[in-house]
């Protein structure tokens, strides 16, 4: 039978353990789980584009053209968009569908835009069985292919500038898009959305 | 003891130049040309600490492209330090179901002692009627 700690001990004791306590849920897991994807617990890191950078610059880009009524000129709507070049002049190879396609999941759901997946840059197709399966159904039916074309296409660039102050590192991506009309070739809106991040280390929290 | 006093003194002096106490001026029109469209809102607070420390000036909303609801909420820094915060908004149906969407997702915002700063979001679904923005502290 043990004796009950003095009283000065037992609130010492008391005190430590609900110190650690509120710690725990602070400390970094040593094993994996899951985590929601672009939330808080996620890894930011300075030498590439992290997961909440692309969900970031999609929403800003999303919010900007559906706010500035450019969709609503479209004489048919939806407005058919083709996907055009997304030049990457960033250090690091990104698939850039990493921010077209949350932006055209984002432009679907409004209702305002389909997007095209058998026109694409060069003649390649997204989806080249839709797009022989149209022409052999064509075919068959002894008529010439009818395929919409799109009313806008969507291109844009990726930058990248770092800096380094001492031991502070900083680097800037800048996601640049624009929307052109392809009957004058005129871009009817245009954004640009710069997520800066910086750190000592490669890796920071937010 | 005595010794200590100069530094005191030169801390003090210091604190402000750290850029964790940097209150920010505005100047603006006198009589405001916009007529913003007001929501009554609703707040539950289930963090005191930061309820005291981020107020909620306004909410405002606006239809664009046609049919797409934008709700801008502006947010003030109560306290004269910087403030780093995230706020996620989240859109329901007129079912009262999650919409979800490419909008949902927490974005940091870093607020400047006083400071008073808007965060808007769009619906990108007509379906998406009632929103709720979500705040908690920053690391």
């Amino acid at each position: 039978m043990n004796s009950p700690l003095p009283l000065p001990r037992a609130l010492s004791a008391a005190v430590a353990a609900g110190v650690l306590l509120a710690l725990s849920g602070c400390q970094t897991p040593r094993d994996a789980k899951y985590i929601e994807s672009g939330g808080a617990s996620t890894v930011v890191t300075l030498d590439q584009i992290n997961i909440q950078d692309w969900n970031r610059a999609a929403d800003a880009m999303v919010a900007s053209m559906l706010a500035s009524g450019v969709l609503e000129r479209v004489p048919e709507q939806p407005a058919v968009l083709a996907i055009s070049r997304i030049v990457n002049n960033t250090q690091q190879q990104v698939d850039t569908d990493s921010l077209t396609k949350k932006i055209r999941v984002a432009l679907n759901q409004s209702g305002k835009v389909i997007t095209t997946t058998t026109l694409g840059l060069g003649g390649k197709a997204e989806d080249p069985l839709a797009k022989e399966s149209a022409e052999m159904a064509a075919m068959l039916a002894g008529q010439k292919q009818v395929t919409r074309l799109p009313y806008y296409t969507l291109s844009g660039k990726l930058l990248e500038d770092r800096a380094q102050a001492g031991k502070v590192k900083q680097v800037t991506y800048t996601f640049q898009l624009s929307l052109t009309t392809v009957k004058d070739g005129l871009a009817v809106w245009e954004e640009e959305k710069q997520i800066t991040k910086q750190g000592t280390r490669s890796s920071v929290g937010w | 003891m005595k010794s200590l006093a100069p530094l005191a003194a030169l801390a003090a002096l210091l604190l402000p130049l750290t850029g964790c106490q940097t209150n920010v001026n505005t100047v603006s029109r006198a009589e405001p040309l916009a007529r913003p469209t007001p929501v009554s809102d609703k707040r539950i607070v289930t963090d005191r600490t930061l309820g005291e420390l981020i107020g909620v000036v306004s909410v405002n909303e606006t239809l664009v492209s046609g049919n797409l609801r934008k709700v801008q909420v502006t947010l003030e820094n109560l306290r004269d330090n910087n403030r780093e915060i995230r706020y996620r908004f989240e859109w329901v149906d007129r079912d009262g179901m999650a919409v979800g969407g490419v909008s949902e997702l927490w974005l940091p915002l870093v607020l400047a002692g006083r400071e008073t700063r808007s965060v808007s979001t769009v619906a990108t679904t007509p379906r998406a009627v009632d929103f709720t923005l979500k705040i908690v502290e920053g690391k």
